[in-house]
Protein backbone atom coordinates (compact mmCIF):
# COMPACT_ATOMS: atom_id res chain seq x y z
CA UNK A 1 0.00 0.00 0.00
CA UNK A 2 2.54 2.57 -1.00
CA UNK A 3 0.83 5.67 -2.16
CA UNK A 4 2.98 8.46 -3.49
CA UNK A 5 2.70 11.42 -1.18
CA UNK A 6 3.60 14.15 -3.63
CA UNK A 7 0.39 15.43 -5.22
CA UNK A 8 -2.18 15.61 -2.46
CA UNK A 9 -5.55 16.21 -3.95
CA UNK A 10 -8.58 17.45 -2.08
CA UNK A 11 -10.73 14.57 -3.26
CA UNK A 12 -9.38 11.75 -1.15
CA UNK A 13 -12.45 11.61 1.03
CA UNK A 14 -16.12 11.66 0.17
CA UNK A 15 -17.99 14.94 0.42
CA UNK A 16 -18.63 15.67 4.11
CA UNK A 17 -22.30 16.48 3.57
CA UNK A 18 -22.78 13.20 1.74
CA UNK A 19 -20.94 11.46 4.59
CA UNK A 20 -23.22 13.21 7.07
CA UNK A 21 -26.37 12.13 5.26
CA UNK A 22 -25.14 8.53 5.13
CA UNK A 23 -24.19 8.62 8.81
CA UNK A 24 -27.63 10.02 9.64
CA UNK A 25 -29.25 7.13 7.76
CA UNK A 26 -27.12 4.64 9.72
CA UNK A 27 -28.25 6.34 12.93
CA UNK A 28 -31.90 6.11 11.87
CA UNK A 29 -31.41 2.42 11.07
CA UNK A 30 -29.95 1.81 14.52
CA UNK A 31 -32.92 3.52 16.17
CA UNK A 32 -35.42 1.73 13.95
CA UNK A 33 -33.96 -1.72 14.53
CA UNK A 34 -32.93 -1.52 18.14
CA UNK A 35 -34.44 1.62 19.61
CA UNK A 36 -31.01 3.05 20.37
CA UNK A 37 -28.25 5.03 18.80
CA UNK A 38 -24.67 4.28 17.92
CA UNK A 39 -21.78 4.10 20.35
CA UNK A 40 -18.20 3.23 20.91
CA UNK A 41 -16.99 3.62 24.48
CA UNK A 42 -19.65 1.20 25.74
CA UNK A 43 -17.93 -1.55 23.80
CA UNK A 44 -14.61 -0.55 25.36
CA UNK A 45 -16.23 -0.75 28.79
CA UNK A 46 -17.55 -4.23 27.97
CA UNK A 47 -14.05 -5.30 26.98
CA UNK A 48 -12.58 -3.90 30.20
CA UNK A 49 -15.18 -5.65 32.36
CA UNK A 50 -14.72 -8.92 30.48
CA UNK A 51 -10.95 -8.69 30.98
CA UNK A 52 -11.27 -8.00 34.69
CA UNK A 53 -13.81 -10.83 35.07
CA UNK A 54 -11.32 -13.23 33.53
CA UNK A 55 -8.04 -11.94 34.93
CA UNK A 56 -9.13 -10.95 38.42
CA UNK A 57 -12.53 -12.52 39.19
CA UNK A 58 -12.08 -11.80 42.89
CA UNK A 59 -11.65 -8.12 42.19
CA UNK A 60 -14.70 -8.13 39.91
CA UNK A 61 -16.76 -9.40 42.84
CA UNK A 62 -15.41 -6.91 45.33
CA UNK A 63 -15.19 -3.65 43.40
CA UNK A 64 -18.52 -1.90 43.27
CA UNK A 65 -18.26 -0.79 39.64
CA UNK A 66 -17.79 -4.31 38.30
CA UNK A 67 -20.36 -5.77 40.69
CA UNK A 68 -23.04 -3.34 39.53
CA UNK A 69 -22.13 -3.85 35.88
CA UNK A 70 -22.21 -7.63 36.11
CA UNK A 71 -25.47 -7.56 38.05
CA UNK A 72 -27.13 -5.53 35.32
CA UNK A 73 -25.69 -7.65 32.50
CA UNK A 74 -26.58 -11.25 33.37
CA UNK A 75 -25.69 -12.43 29.88
CA UNK A 76 -22.09 -11.33 30.32
CA UNK A 77 -20.37 -8.14 29.25
CA UNK A 78 -19.52 -9.22 25.72
CA UNK A 79 -23.05 -10.15 24.72
CA UNK A 80 -23.96 -6.54 24.19
CA UNK A 81 -25.35 -4.66 21.22
CA UNK A 82 -22.48 -2.20 21.18
CA UNK A 83 -19.86 -4.94 21.11
CA UNK A 84 -21.31 -6.38 17.91
CA UNK A 85 -21.73 -2.91 16.47
CA UNK A 86 -18.09 -2.10 17.26
CA UNK A 87 -16.86 -5.26 15.55
CA UNK A 88 -18.80 -4.04 12.52
CA UNK A 89 -17.13 -0.63 12.76
CA UNK A 90 -13.69 -2.21 12.61
CA UNK A 91 -14.68 -4.27 9.55
CA UNK A 92 -16.40 -1.29 7.87
CA UNK A 93 -13.47 1.04 8.38
CA UNK A 94 -11.07 -1.61 7.07
CA UNK A 95 -13.21 -2.06 3.95
CA UNK A 96 -13.26 1.67 3.33
CA UNK A 97 -9.52 1.88 3.88
CA UNK A 98 -8.99 -0.97 1.43
CA UNK A 99 -11.27 0.50 -1.24
CA UNK A 100 -9.78 3.99 -1.05
CA UNK A 101 -6.24 2.66 -0.72
CA UNK A 102 -5.48 3.98 2.76
CA UNK A 103 -4.27 0.84 4.54
CA UNK A 104 -0.87 1.67 5.94
CA UNK A 105 0.93 1.35 9.26
CA UNK A 106 2.02 4.78 10.35
CA UNK A 107 2.04 7.28 13.18
CA UNK A 108 0.31 10.39 11.94
CA UNK A 109 1.68 13.58 13.42
CA UNK A 110 2.48 17.16 12.63
CA UNK A 111 5.96 17.58 11.08
CA UNK A 112 6.84 19.82 14.03
CA UNK A 113 6.67 17.02 16.60
CA UNK A 114 8.19 13.55 16.91
CA UNK A 115 6.32 10.28 16.73
CA UNK A 116 7.16 9.70 20.36
CA UNK A 117 5.52 12.93 21.44
CA UNK A 118 2.47 12.13 19.34
CA UNK A 119 2.11 8.72 20.96
CA UNK A 120 2.50 10.10 24.48
CA UNK A 121 -0.24 12.63 23.79
CA UNK A 122 -2.41 9.94 22.21
CA UNK A 123 -2.18 7.86 25.39
CA UNK A 124 -2.99 10.86 27.60
CA UNK A 125 -5.92 11.75 25.36
CA UNK A 126 -7.12 8.16 25.48
CA UNK A 127 -7.02 8.10 29.28
CA UNK A 128 -8.98 11.34 29.47
CA UNK A 129 -11.51 10.16 26.92
CA UNK A 130 -11.94 6.78 28.59
CA UNK A 131 -12.48 8.38 31.97
CA UNK A 132 -14.72 11.17 30.68
CA UNK A 133 -16.89 8.85 28.62
CA UNK A 134 -17.68 6.77 31.70
CA UNK A 135 -18.46 9.80 33.84
CA UNK A 136 -20.50 11.44 31.08
CA UNK A 137 -22.32 8.20 30.17
CA UNK A 138 -21.16 8.09 26.59
CA UNK A 139 -18.74 9.57 24.12
CA UNK A 140 -19.05 11.74 21.05
CA UNK A 141 -20.99 9.12 19.12
CA UNK A 142 -23.02 7.56 21.91
CA UNK A 143 -24.01 10.58 23.92
CA UNK A 144 -23.54 13.61 21.71
CA UNK A 145 -24.42 12.37 18.20
CA UNK A 146 -27.02 9.75 19.08
CA UNK A 147 -28.43 11.98 21.80
CA UNK A 148 -28.83 14.89 19.41
CA UNK A 149 -30.45 12.59 16.85
CA UNK A 150 -33.28 11.87 19.31
CA UNK A 151 -33.25 15.50 20.57
CA UNK A 152 -32.13 14.48 24.06
CA UNK A 153 -31.17 17.38 26.31
CA UNK A 154 -28.24 15.37 27.64
CA UNK A 155 -26.94 14.91 24.09
CA UNK A 156 -26.86 18.66 23.46
CA UNK A 157 -25.15 19.31 26.81
CA UNK A 158 -22.42 16.77 26.17
CA UNK A 159 -21.90 18.01 22.62
CA UNK A 160 -21.54 21.57 23.87
CA UNK A 161 -19.03 20.64 26.56
CA UNK A 162 -16.93 18.25 24.47
CA UNK A 163 -16.47 20.71 21.63
CA UNK A 164 -16.46 23.78 23.87
CA UNK A 165 -13.58 22.45 25.99
CA UNK A 166 -11.66 21.29 22.95
CA UNK A 167 -11.98 24.75 21.36
CA UNK A 168 -10.99 26.42 24.61
CA UNK A 169 -7.84 24.32 24.92
CA UNK A 170 -6.97 24.29 21.20
CA UNK A 171 -4.53 27.19 21.44
CA UNK A 172 -2.30 25.35 23.95
CA UNK A 173 -1.94 22.31 21.73
CA UNK A 174 -1.62 24.03 18.37
CA UNK A 175 1.94 22.81 17.84
CA UNK A 176 0.78 19.19 17.94
CA UNK A 177 -1.58 19.58 15.03
CA UNK A 178 -0.85 22.46 12.69
CA UNK B 1 -23.91 24.48 -6.99
CA UNK B 2 -22.33 23.81 -3.65
CA UNK B 3 -23.31 20.69 -1.73
CA UNK B 4 -24.15 22.87 1.26
CA UNK B 5 -26.85 24.62 -0.76
CA UNK B 6 -28.27 21.31 -1.96
CA UNK B 7 -28.49 20.19 1.63
CA UNK B 8 -30.16 23.45 2.64
CA UNK B 9 -32.66 23.22 -0.21
CA UNK B 10 -33.77 19.77 0.89
CA UNK B 11 -33.62 20.01 4.64
CA UNK B 12 -35.16 23.46 5.25
CA UNK B 13 -38.50 22.56 3.59
CA UNK B 14 -38.55 19.30 5.55
CA UNK B 15 -37.95 21.27 8.74
CA UNK B 16 -40.75 23.67 7.82
CA UNK B 17 -43.14 20.75 7.33
CA UNK B 18 -42.18 19.31 10.71
CA UNK B 19 -42.66 22.67 12.38
CA UNK B 20 -46.07 23.10 10.77
CA UNK B 21 -47.69 19.69 11.30
CA UNK B 22 -48.91 18.65 14.74
CA UNK B 23 -46.71 16.07 16.46
CA UNK B 24 -47.84 12.48 16.39
CA UNK B 25 -48.94 11.59 19.87
CA UNK B 26 -50.62 8.29 19.14
CA UNK B 27 -48.68 5.30 20.28
CA UNK B 28 -48.76 2.29 18.04
CA UNK B 29 -47.52 0.31 21.04
CA UNK B 30 -50.62 -0.93 22.79
CA UNK B 31 -51.03 -3.79 25.13
CA UNK B 32 -53.73 -6.13 23.93
CA UNK B 33 -56.00 -7.67 26.58
CA UNK B 34 -54.61 -11.10 25.61
CA UNK B 35 -51.06 -9.93 26.27
CA UNK B 36 -52.07 -8.54 29.62
CA UNK B 37 -53.88 -11.71 30.62
CA UNK B 38 -50.91 -13.81 29.60
CA UNK B 39 -48.66 -11.57 31.65
CA UNK B 40 -50.89 -11.82 34.70
CA UNK B 41 -51.18 -15.60 34.40
CA UNK B 42 -47.47 -16.10 34.09
CA UNK B 43 -46.92 -14.22 37.36
CA UNK B 44 -44.07 -12.33 35.78
CA UNK B 45 -44.99 -9.15 37.58
CA UNK B 46 -44.18 -10.48 41.04
CA UNK B 47 -41.19 -10.07 43.31
CA UNK B 48 -41.26 -12.55 46.18
CA UNK B 49 -40.77 -11.24 49.75
CA UNK B 50 -37.52 -13.22 49.89
CA UNK B 51 -36.16 -11.45 46.83
CA UNK B 52 -37.12 -8.07 48.21
CA UNK B 53 -35.67 -8.89 51.63
CA UNK B 54 -32.44 -10.00 49.98
CA UNK B 55 -32.19 -6.74 48.05
CA UNK B 56 -33.03 -4.68 51.13
CA UNK B 57 -30.46 -6.43 53.29
CA UNK B 58 -27.77 -6.07 50.64
CA UNK B 59 -28.81 -2.42 50.08
CA UNK B 60 -29.26 -3.10 46.39
CA UNK B 61 -29.58 0.32 44.73
CA UNK B 62 -31.65 -1.07 41.88
CA UNK B 63 -34.66 -1.67 44.15
CA UNK B 64 -37.27 1.03 44.67
CA UNK B 65 -40.18 0.13 46.93
CA UNK B 66 -43.34 2.08 46.22
CA UNK B 67 -46.11 2.11 48.79
CA UNK B 68 -49.39 2.62 46.91
CA UNK B 69 -51.54 2.88 50.04
CA UNK B 70 -52.84 6.15 51.43
CA UNK B 71 -50.55 8.64 53.13
CA UNK B 72 -51.96 7.80 56.59
CA UNK B 73 -51.25 4.12 56.23
CA UNK B 74 -47.78 4.91 54.93
CA UNK B 75 -47.09 7.10 57.97
CA UNK B 76 -48.14 4.28 60.31
CA UNK B 77 -45.90 1.65 58.80
CA UNK B 78 -43.91 1.21 55.66
CA UNK B 79 -41.06 -0.94 54.48
CA UNK B 80 -37.57 0.51 54.91
CA UNK B 81 -36.73 3.04 52.18
CA UNK B 82 -40.16 2.87 50.56
CA UNK B 83 -41.60 5.95 48.91
CA UNK B 84 -45.30 6.73 48.99
CA UNK B 85 -47.25 7.12 45.75
CA UNK B 86 -50.93 6.62 46.60
CA UNK B 87 -52.75 4.80 43.84
CA UNK B 88 -55.20 7.67 43.45
CA UNK B 89 -52.46 10.13 42.56
CA UNK B 90 -50.33 7.78 40.51
CA UNK B 91 -50.90 9.52 37.21
CA UNK B 92 -49.87 12.95 38.43
CA UNK B 93 -46.94 14.44 36.60
CA UNK B 94 -44.71 14.55 39.66
CA UNK B 95 -44.47 10.74 39.75
CA UNK B 96 -43.82 10.21 36.07
CA UNK B 97 -40.05 10.05 36.44
CA UNK B 98 -40.43 7.43 39.17
CA UNK B 99 -42.73 5.03 37.39
CA UNK B 100 -41.45 5.53 33.83
CA UNK B 101 -37.74 4.76 34.01
CA UNK B 102 -35.33 2.11 32.89
CA UNK B 103 -32.73 2.11 35.63
CA UNK B 104 -34.29 0.36 38.59
CA UNK B 105 -36.90 -2.17 39.63
CA UNK B 106 -39.98 -0.52 41.07
CA UNK B 107 -41.86 -2.85 43.39
CA UNK B 108 -45.39 -1.77 44.29
CA UNK B 109 -46.94 -2.99 47.50
CA UNK B 110 -50.16 -2.55 49.44
CA UNK B 111 -51.71 -4.54 52.29
CA UNK B 112 -52.92 -7.30 50.01
CA UNK B 113 -52.15 -7.27 46.32
CA UNK B 114 -55.33 -5.69 44.96
CA UNK B 115 -54.14 -2.08 44.91
CA UNK B 116 -50.59 -2.89 43.94
CA UNK B 117 -51.83 -4.99 41.04
CA UNK B 118 -54.00 -2.10 39.91
CA UNK B 119 -50.97 0.16 40.00
CA UNK B 120 -49.03 -2.36 37.98
CA UNK B 121 -51.87 -2.68 35.47
CA UNK B 122 -51.91 1.10 35.00
CA UNK B 123 -48.22 1.26 34.28
CA UNK B 124 -48.46 -1.67 31.86
CA UNK B 125 -51.19 0.08 29.92
CA UNK B 126 -48.99 3.14 29.65
CA UNK B 127 -46.21 0.97 28.31
CA UNK B 128 -43.87 1.68 31.24
CA UNK B 129 -41.33 -0.99 32.04
CA UNK B 130 -39.62 -2.26 35.16
CA UNK B 131 -42.61 -2.08 37.47
CA UNK B 132 -43.40 -5.07 39.66
CA UNK B 133 -45.61 -6.15 42.55
CA UNK B 134 -44.63 -7.49 45.95
CA UNK B 135 -46.08 -10.98 46.03
CA UNK B 136 -48.78 -11.30 48.66
CA UNK B 137 -48.44 -7.71 49.81
CA UNK B 138 -47.59 -6.61 53.35
CA UNK B 139 -49.72 -9.37 54.89
CA UNK B 140 -47.61 -12.05 53.34
CA UNK B 141 -44.45 -10.05 54.12
CA UNK B 142 -45.31 -10.18 57.82
CA UNK B 143 -46.02 -13.89 57.58
CA UNK B 144 -42.79 -14.77 55.82
CA UNK B 145 -40.20 -12.19 56.82
CA UNK B 146 -41.27 -10.66 60.11
CA UNK B 147 -42.80 -13.77 61.75
CA UNK B 148 -41.55 -16.73 59.77
CA UNK B 149 -42.74 -20.17 60.87
CA UNK B 150 -39.97 -22.64 61.48
CA UNK B 151 -40.05 -25.58 59.14
CA UNK B 152 -40.09 -29.06 60.68
CA UNK B 153 -36.59 -30.24 61.49
CA UNK B 154 -36.92 -32.98 58.91
CA UNK B 155 -37.14 -30.42 56.10
CA UNK B 156 -34.45 -30.26 53.45
CA UNK B 157 -31.51 -27.98 54.16
CA UNK B 158 -32.72 -25.29 51.77
CA UNK B 159 -35.91 -24.87 53.76
CA UNK B 160 -33.93 -24.44 56.99
CA UNK B 161 -31.56 -22.01 55.33
CA UNK B 162 -34.50 -20.02 53.98
CA UNK B 163 -36.00 -19.86 57.43
CA UNK B 164 -32.72 -18.70 58.94
CA UNK B 165 -32.42 -16.01 56.30
CA UNK B 166 -35.96 -14.83 56.86
CA UNK B 167 -35.45 -14.66 60.58
CA UNK B 168 -32.23 -12.70 60.21
CA UNK B 169 -33.72 -10.40 57.59
CA UNK B 170 -36.82 -9.85 59.70
CA UNK B 171 -34.73 -8.70 62.62
CA UNK B 172 -32.51 -6.54 60.44
CA UNK B 173 -35.47 -4.91 58.79
CA UNK B 174 -37.31 -4.00 61.99
CA UNK B 175 -38.79 -7.26 63.18
CA UNK B 176 -41.85 -7.28 65.34
CA UNK B 177 -43.39 -4.23 63.72
CA UNK B 178 -47.12 -4.52 63.74
CA UNK B 179 -48.94 -4.15 60.50
CA UNK B 180 -52.55 -3.24 60.31
CA UNK B 181 -53.82 -6.42 58.82
CA UNK B 182 -56.65 -5.93 56.42
CA UNK B 183 -59.79 -7.94 56.93
CA UNK B 184 -59.43 -10.08 53.89
CA UNK B 185 -57.52 -13.32 54.36
CA UNK B 186 -54.21 -13.57 52.55
CA UNK B 187 -55.04 -14.50 48.99
CA UNK B 188 -53.73 -17.58 47.31
CA UNK B 189 -50.26 -16.77 46.12
CA UNK B 190 -49.55 -16.64 42.44
CA UNK B 191 -46.50 -18.38 41.16
CA UNK B 192 -43.45 -16.37 40.24
CA UNK B 193 -41.84 -16.59 36.87
CA UNK B 194 -38.20 -15.77 36.26
CA UNK B 195 -37.54 -12.07 35.92
CA UNK B 196 -38.16 -11.04 32.31
CA UNK B 197 -35.45 -9.21 30.47
CA UNK B 198 -35.66 -5.48 30.47
CA UNK B 199 -37.40 -4.47 27.35
CA UNK B 200 -36.23 -0.96 26.92
CA UNK B 201 -32.73 -1.33 25.66
CA UNK B 202 -29.84 -0.06 27.63
CA UNK B 203 -28.02 2.77 25.98
CA UNK B 204 -24.81 4.50 26.73
CA UNK B 205 -21.83 4.77 24.55
CA UNK C 1 -43.75 -1.00 13.90
CA UNK C 2 -40.33 0.16 15.02
CA UNK C 3 -38.20 -0.19 17.03
CA UNK C 4 -38.13 -3.76 15.83
CA UNK C 5 -36.50 -5.38 18.85
CA UNK C 6 -38.79 -3.74 21.38
CA UNK C 7 -41.93 -4.79 19.56
CA UNK C 8 -40.57 -8.33 19.28
CA UNK C 9 -40.47 -8.29 15.49
CA UNK C 10 -36.93 -9.62 15.44
CA UNK C 11 -35.11 -11.95 17.82
CA UNK C 12 -32.21 -11.08 20.09
CA UNK C 13 -29.72 -12.80 17.81
CA UNK C 14 -31.04 -11.06 14.70
CA UNK C 15 -30.64 -7.83 16.64
CA UNK C 16 -26.97 -8.59 17.30
CA UNK C 17 -26.45 -9.52 13.66
CA UNK C 18 -28.04 -6.24 12.54
CA UNK C 19 -25.85 -4.44 15.06
CA UNK C 20 -22.86 -5.84 13.21
CA UNK C 21 -24.24 -4.69 9.84
CA UNK C 22 -25.07 -1.24 11.21
CA UNK C 23 -21.55 -1.11 12.63
CA UNK C 24 -20.09 -1.82 9.20
CA UNK C 25 -22.07 1.11 7.81
CA UNK C 26 -20.95 3.32 10.70
CA UNK C 27 -17.28 2.41 10.29
CA UNK C 28 -17.36 2.73 6.52
CA UNK C 29 -18.91 6.19 6.60
CA UNK C 30 -16.54 7.43 9.33
CA UNK C 31 -13.46 6.20 7.51
CA UNK C 32 -14.48 7.37 4.06
CA UNK C 33 -15.36 10.83 5.43
CA UNK C 34 -11.82 11.12 6.79
CA UNK C 35 -12.46 10.49 10.49
CA UNK C 36 -9.54 8.07 10.61
CA UNK C 37 -7.06 10.95 10.48
CA UNK C 38 -6.38 12.70 13.76
CA UNK C 39 -4.96 15.79 12.09
CA UNK C 40 -8.09 16.11 9.99
CA UNK C 41 -10.26 15.73 13.10
CA UNK C 42 -8.20 18.27 15.03
CA UNK C 43 -8.50 20.68 12.11
CA UNK C 44 -11.97 21.39 13.40
CA UNK C 45 -10.50 23.31 16.32
CA UNK C 46 -8.16 25.45 14.21
CA UNK C 47 -10.54 26.15 11.35
CA UNK C 48 -8.46 24.52 8.63
CA UNK C 49 -10.73 21.51 8.25
CA UNK C 50 -14.31 21.49 9.51
CA UNK C 51 -15.25 18.05 8.27
CA UNK C 52 -16.18 17.00 11.83
CA UNK C 53 -18.67 19.83 12.12
CA UNK C 54 -20.23 19.10 8.73
CA UNK C 55 -20.50 15.34 9.05
CA UNK C 56 -21.56 15.42 12.67
CA UNK C 57 -24.29 18.01 12.32
CA UNK C 58 -25.55 16.80 8.95
CA UNK C 59 -25.93 13.34 10.48
CA UNK C 60 -27.76 14.71 13.50
CA UNK C 61 -30.09 16.78 11.27
CA UNK C 62 -30.86 13.84 8.99
CA UNK C 63 -31.54 11.60 11.99
CA UNK C 64 -33.81 14.15 13.71
CA UNK C 65 -35.80 14.90 10.59
CA UNK C 66 -35.95 11.25 9.54
CA UNK C 67 -37.08 9.97 12.93
CA UNK C 68 -39.77 12.65 13.28
CA UNK C 69 -41.13 11.84 9.82
CA UNK C 70 -41.10 8.12 10.61
CA UNK C 71 -43.02 8.90 13.77
CA UNK C 72 -45.58 10.88 11.75
CA UNK C 73 -46.11 7.86 9.51
CA UNK C 74 -46.36 5.59 12.59
CA UNK C 75 -43.32 3.62 11.50
CA UNK C 76 -41.58 4.08 14.81
CA UNK C 77 -42.74 4.82 18.34
CA UNK C 78 -40.35 7.48 19.58
CA UNK C 79 -41.48 6.86 23.16
CA UNK C 80 -39.78 3.49 22.98
CA UNK C 81 -36.50 4.86 21.66
CA UNK C 82 -33.71 5.21 24.17
CA UNK C 83 -33.21 8.80 25.29
CA UNK C 84 -30.09 9.14 27.35
CA UNK C 85 -30.88 10.33 30.86
CA UNK C 86 -29.61 13.73 31.89
CA UNK C 87 -27.38 13.76 34.95
CA UNK C 88 -26.42 17.40 34.78
CA UNK C 89 -23.05 17.63 36.49
CA UNK C 90 -21.61 14.30 35.45
CA UNK C 91 -22.53 15.13 31.84
CA UNK C 92 -20.90 18.55 32.05
CA UNK C 93 -17.71 17.40 33.78
CA UNK C 94 -17.49 14.23 31.71
CA UNK C 95 -17.96 16.30 28.56
CA UNK C 96 -15.23 18.74 29.57
CA UNK C 97 -12.80 15.88 30.29
CA UNK C 98 -13.65 14.32 26.94
CA UNK C 99 -13.02 17.66 25.23
CA UNK C 100 -9.57 17.81 26.80
CA UNK C 101 -9.01 14.23 25.64
CA UNK C 102 -10.10 15.14 22.14
CA UNK C 103 -7.61 17.98 21.73
CA UNK C 104 -4.69 16.04 23.28
CA UNK C 105 -5.42 12.66 21.71
CA UNK C 106 -6.95 13.76 18.43
CA UNK C 107 -9.53 11.00 18.36
CA UNK C 108 -12.77 10.08 19.98
CA UNK C 109 -13.47 6.43 20.79
CA UNK C 110 -15.36 5.61 17.58
CA UNK C 111 -12.86 7.26 15.27
CA UNK C 112 -9.90 5.70 17.10
CA UNK C 113 -11.20 2.20 16.30
CA UNK C 114 -11.62 3.24 12.64
CA UNK C 115 -8.11 4.65 12.51
CA UNK C 116 -6.62 1.61 14.25
CA UNK C 117 -8.27 -0.72 11.77
CA UNK C 118 -6.54 1.00 8.83
CA UNK C 119 -3.18 0.88 10.59
CA UNK C 120 -2.74 4.17 12.48
CA UNK C 121 -0.37 3.31 15.30
CA UNK C 122 -1.21 6.43 17.32
CA UNK C 123 -4.84 5.28 17.37
CA UNK C 124 -3.82 1.93 18.86
CA UNK C 125 -2.07 3.79 21.67
CA UNK C 126 -5.14 6.00 22.10
CA UNK C 127 -7.30 2.88 22.51
CA UNK C 128 -4.83 1.53 25.08
CA UNK C 129 -5.11 4.80 26.98
CA UNK C 130 -8.89 4.63 26.76
CA UNK C 131 -8.95 1.20 28.41
CA UNK C 132 -6.69 2.56 31.11
CA UNK C 133 -9.02 5.52 31.61
CA UNK C 134 -12.01 3.20 32.03
CA UNK C 135 -10.09 1.11 34.58
CA UNK C 136 -9.19 4.28 36.50
CA UNK C 137 -12.85 5.29 36.50
CA UNK C 138 -13.88 1.82 37.67
CA UNK C 139 -11.39 1.87 40.54
CA UNK C 140 -12.34 5.39 41.60
CA UNK C 141 -16.05 4.61 41.21
CA UNK C 142 -16.92 4.55 44.92
CA UNK C 143 -15.50 8.08 45.22
CA UNK C 144 -17.21 9.33 42.08
CA UNK C 145 -20.58 7.73 42.69
CA UNK C 146 -22.26 10.78 44.25
CA UNK C 147 -21.25 12.87 41.23
CA UNK C 148 -22.08 10.08 38.78
CA UNK C 149 -25.56 9.45 40.14
CA UNK C 150 -26.32 12.97 41.37
CA UNK C 151 -28.35 15.79 39.78
CA UNK C 152 -30.59 13.37 37.91
CA UNK C 153 -33.01 15.29 35.71
CA UNK C 154 -34.96 12.42 34.15
CA UNK C 155 -34.84 11.94 30.41
CA UNK C 156 -35.95 15.27 29.00
CA UNK C 157 -35.57 16.19 25.37
CA UNK C 158 -34.52 19.64 24.27
CA UNK C 159 -38.04 20.54 23.04
CA UNK C 160 -39.49 19.47 26.40
CA UNK C 161 -36.94 21.56 28.25
CA UNK C 162 -37.73 24.59 26.10
CA UNK C 163 -41.46 23.91 26.11
CA UNK C 164 -41.63 23.94 22.31
CA UNK C 165 -42.90 21.52 19.71
CA UNK C 166 -40.34 19.01 18.35
CA UNK C 167 -40.68 20.28 14.78
CA UNK C 168 -40.08 23.91 15.75
CA UNK C 169 -36.90 23.05 17.64
CA UNK C 170 -35.68 20.92 14.72
CA UNK C 171 -36.26 23.82 12.31
CA UNK C 172 -34.27 26.05 14.64
CA UNK C 173 -31.41 23.54 14.81
CA UNK C 174 -31.41 23.23 11.01
CA UNK C 175 -30.99 26.98 10.62
CA UNK C 176 -28.27 27.18 13.28
CA UNK C 177 -26.43 24.23 11.75
CA UNK C 178 -26.55 25.68 8.22
CA UNK C 179 -25.18 28.92 9.64
CA UNK C 180 -22.32 27.00 11.25
CA UNK C 181 -21.59 25.20 7.97
CA UNK C 182 -21.32 28.57 6.27
CA UNK C 183 -18.89 29.82 8.94
CA UNK C 184 -16.94 26.57 8.64
CA UNK C 185 -16.50 26.90 4.90
CA UNK C 186 -15.47 30.50 5.35
CA UNK C 187 -12.86 29.42 7.92
CA UNK C 188 -11.52 26.74 5.60
CA UNK C 189 -10.93 29.42 2.96
CA UNK C 190 -9.32 31.71 5.49
CA UNK C 191 -6.96 29.12 6.98
CA UNK C 192 -6.22 26.87 4.02
CA UNK C 193 -4.06 23.80 4.59
CA UNK C 194 -3.42 20.83 2.44
CA UNK C 195 -5.40 17.77 3.38
CA UNK C 196 -3.70 15.26 5.62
Amino acid sequence: MSESRKPIKKTRYINPYLGGVLLGLVLIAANFVSGRGLGASGAAKSAVVATVNTVAPGHAENAQFFREYNASHPQGPMKAWLVFQMLGVIVGAFLSGAIFNRLKFKVEHSPKITSKRRIIFAVIGGILFGFGSQLGRGCTSGSALSGMGVLSLGGFISMAFIFGTAFALAWFFRKNWI
Amino acid sequence: MKPRLYLALIIIPLGLILAAVPANTTHPYKLSPQDLLEHVNSGMQYFSPDEVAHMLVSKDPSLVLIDVRSEDEYEKFHLPGAINIPLSSMLEDQWKDYINQDLRYNVFYSNGTVNSNQAWMLTRQLGYQNNYVLQGGLNYWVETIINPTAPPSTSPDEEIAKYDFRKGAGQALGGGAVVESSTQPAPALPKIAPRPKKKRVEGGC
Amino acid sequence: MGPLIINDIISQNTNFFLAFIIGIGFGFVLESSGFSSSRKLAGMFYGYDTVVLKVFFTAALVAMVGLLFMSLFNWIDLDMVYINPTYLWSTIIGGAIMGAGFITGGFCPGTSFCAASIGKIDAIFFIGGMFLGIVIFAEAYPLLEPLYKGSFKGTPTLPQALGLKDGVVVLGIIIVALGMFWVGEWAEKKFPREEY
